[in-house]
């Protein structure tokens, strides 16, 4: 083949001959679709996490990240220092309870992996590969949720450990924590997945990531403060659809319904409400946020 | 095999943009030139053979697959240098162009292996390990040739590769495409406003104008029918117009230069010859750069004469 012969042949020049090997033919495998796919969701939840990056770029992941599990380990030592005291955090509140860190992370991060494409303009070279768009909207989409299932997960598996090592009784206390594997895992898959889907329908929607940030914010301190308010001064109906409003009641309530255990005094245990509704809106966010991001990129322009 | 095909291939911005035009045209492998000036076509043309753009109608084919039906196939084996800056600005050349083998559908070794060889191929050394964001617009072009060919493509679309840059970066980056696509083998389409970049590289050329096929034809043949001798005198450039024209070629005066048409070699002996004869005293005579304009002119001529 000539391609071939191109790549070993001498290029003459005033030195002599040069042997280019500059540039070669490939005829090994070609992946396709789905490697891709996968290729670009961990590309992506590295990118979540600032791996990969400048220093820069870590600061706000890997910061909210401690912030998120040194309550847990806190209230671990604690526990080791003073045994028989009883710990302020279970797997049921922790990620109630830290809910806050769960919404800066989203707002912060949900932009870096979609913003930066669309300003600098890569989606036209994501596009002209095997890529699909609803791939990339997917493994995207993907990379979000599975980083903020890391990020709750993290502490809970503190909680988790710290438990079995200041018991007495070292495995009769694994035994114990290994019951509660469906609540470590399971609430923070809880979360992950619908804070991803919100997430990501706001931050797809614009190249700014300030804006995005700044929307993603907006959307969680609103909801919550007319959540809020509803549940305070409003009568009859509108206190009753009140914890409807801010996401992470729906969150919670999803959970408790789910993983069964609710939060004493939360809006969740203080509704009048069946634990399904919180389920049922739960998953209506979650699939109208997935459908926000891939209706948004059929329609982009690369 | 036709490299690339369409038929009666028309896109519509909106109601009143016409971006292509009922264009039919059918291109053989070589590295080709598609040449039109800003708001041509040339843009929407590439993007629908990538399968970016949806045409309004007709179709396309490229390597015998249709753009319609076959575009994940077809994208797999084609690299793509888009017309404006596609780079993230915090990532390091290596890093990227890895990643868009990886993309690409290269396993990740080879992906490692080939964005070294195609980094060295277009001239980015140590600055590779920088990010993106710190090269100049020379570089990051080079960064986007790279990724363009990571995957060894067999079909390039260069989107104006010489966007940008300076003269010498410019002559740089033609070298490239044109080693690019004559050593190595891959069938190119280089866009460009400019013909006399793809007078240099190209062999073969497709001029579009307003989404219309304008011409396709060899490179050489067409640089035949247009080629320009500029003869510039001290004095006496309308006396030495008319001289030539009386001499059997077609010349007119233009300013302080006498422009006389060369369709052969045979008017530049009568152009000495009668600047000799006159006693002129000639300043310059350079053959005319060809220009777009000249390629338009030049069609308008032979739609008169038909």
């Amino acid at each position: 083949m000539t391609r071939r012969e191109a790549a070993v042949a001498p290029r003459e020049s005033a030195t002599g001959a040069i042997y280019d090997l500059g540039y070669r033919g490939y005829d090994g495998p070609r992946l396709g679709r789905r490697a891709a796919f996968v290729t670009l969701f961990w590309a992506s939840l590295r990118a979540a996490f600032g791996l990969g990056r400048s220093g820069r770029s870590k600061v706000v992941p890997w910061g909210l990240s401690a912030i998120m599990i040194v309550p847990a380990a806190v209230a671990g030592a604690i526990q080791a220092l003073a045994p028989g005291g009883l710990s302020p955090f279970n797997y049921d509140n922790y990620l109630w309870d830290l809910q806050a860190i769960l919404a800066l992370f989203v707002a912060a991060q949900a932009p870096e992996l979609v913003s930066s494409d669309q300003r600098n303009r890569v989606l036209s070279l994501y596009f002209s590969h095997a890529l699909a768009r609803s791939d990339y909207a997917l493994a995207k989409f993907g990379a979000m949720a599975a980083a903020l299932f890391f990020l709750a997960l993290a502490p809970l598996l503190v909680i988790f450990f710290a438990s079995i090592l200041v018991s007495t009784d070292v495995p009769a206390a694994i035994g114990d924590q290994l019951g509660n594997l469906p609540q470590i895992v399971g609430s923070p898959l809880v979360y992950a997945i619908p804070l991803a889907a919100l997430g990501m329908a706001i931050a797809s929607f614009t190249p700014r990531r300030a804006y995005a940030t700044g929307a993603i914010i907006a959307v969680f301190l609103v909801s919550a403060a007319v959540g809020g308010i509803l549940a305070e001064a409003g009568r009859g109906r509108l206190s009753l659809v009140a914890p409807l409003i801010n996401p992470f009641v729906l969150l919670d309530g999803t959970r408790d319904w789910l993983l069964g255990a609710s939060i004493p005094d939360s809006p969740v245990s203080r509704a009048d409400l069946a634990e399904p509704v919180f389920g049922a809106l739960t998953a209506v966010l979650t699939v109208i946020g997935i459908a926000a991001v891939l209706w948004r990129y059929r329609r982009i322009a690369a | 095999m036709p490299l690339i095909s369409t038929q009666s291939l028309t896109k519509r911005y909106g109601s009143s943009v016409t971006a292509l035009d009922a264009l039919t045209l059918e291109v053989q492998p070589g590295i080709i030139g598609l040449v039109g000036a800003n708001g041509a076509g040339k843009s929407t043309l590439l993007k629908i053979l990538l399968g970016l753009l949806k045409p309004t109608s007709g179709s396309a084919t490229v390597m015998e697959m249709d753009v319609a039906t076959r575009g994940p196939e077809i994208r797999q084996y084609v690299g793509y240098l888009p017309e404006h800056d596609c780079l993230p600005p915090d990532v390091s050349a290596t890093d990227f162009v890895s990643h868009m083998g990886r993309m690409a559908g290269l396993p990740p070794a080879a992906a490692r292996e080939r964005t070294a060889e195609v980094l060295r191929h277009v001239g980015l050394y140590e600055e590779r390990y920088r990010p993106i964001g710190g090269y100049s617009t020379g570089m990051k072009q080079r960064v986007k040739l790279a990724q363009a060919i990571v995957h060894d493509p067999k079909l390039l679309l260069l989107d104006e590769p010489t966007n940008g840059l300076d003269p010498a970066g410019r002559d740089e980056m033609l070298d490239l495409v044109h080693r690019t696509g004559t050593e190595f083998g891959i069938a190119t389409v280089v866009a460009s406003h400019l013909l006399g970049e793809i007078e240099r590289v190209c062999t073969f050329l497709l001029a579009i104008d307003a989404g219309k096929l304008l011409q396709s034809a060899p490179i050489a043949s067409f640089v035949e029918r247009t080629g320009t001798l500029g003869v510039e005198v001290e004095d006496g450039a309308d006396a030495l117009a008319a001289r030539l024209v009386a001499a059997g070629l077609t010349a007119r005066a233009d300013g302080r230069s006498v422009l006389v048409d060369c369709p052969d070699e045979r008017p530049y002996d009568i152009v000495r010859d009668v600047i000799d004869e006159m006693g002129l005293s000639l300043t310059r005579l350079e053959q005319r750069r060809h220009r777009l304009e000249d390629l338009f002119r030049a069609e308008g001529r032979t739609d008169d004469a038909a």
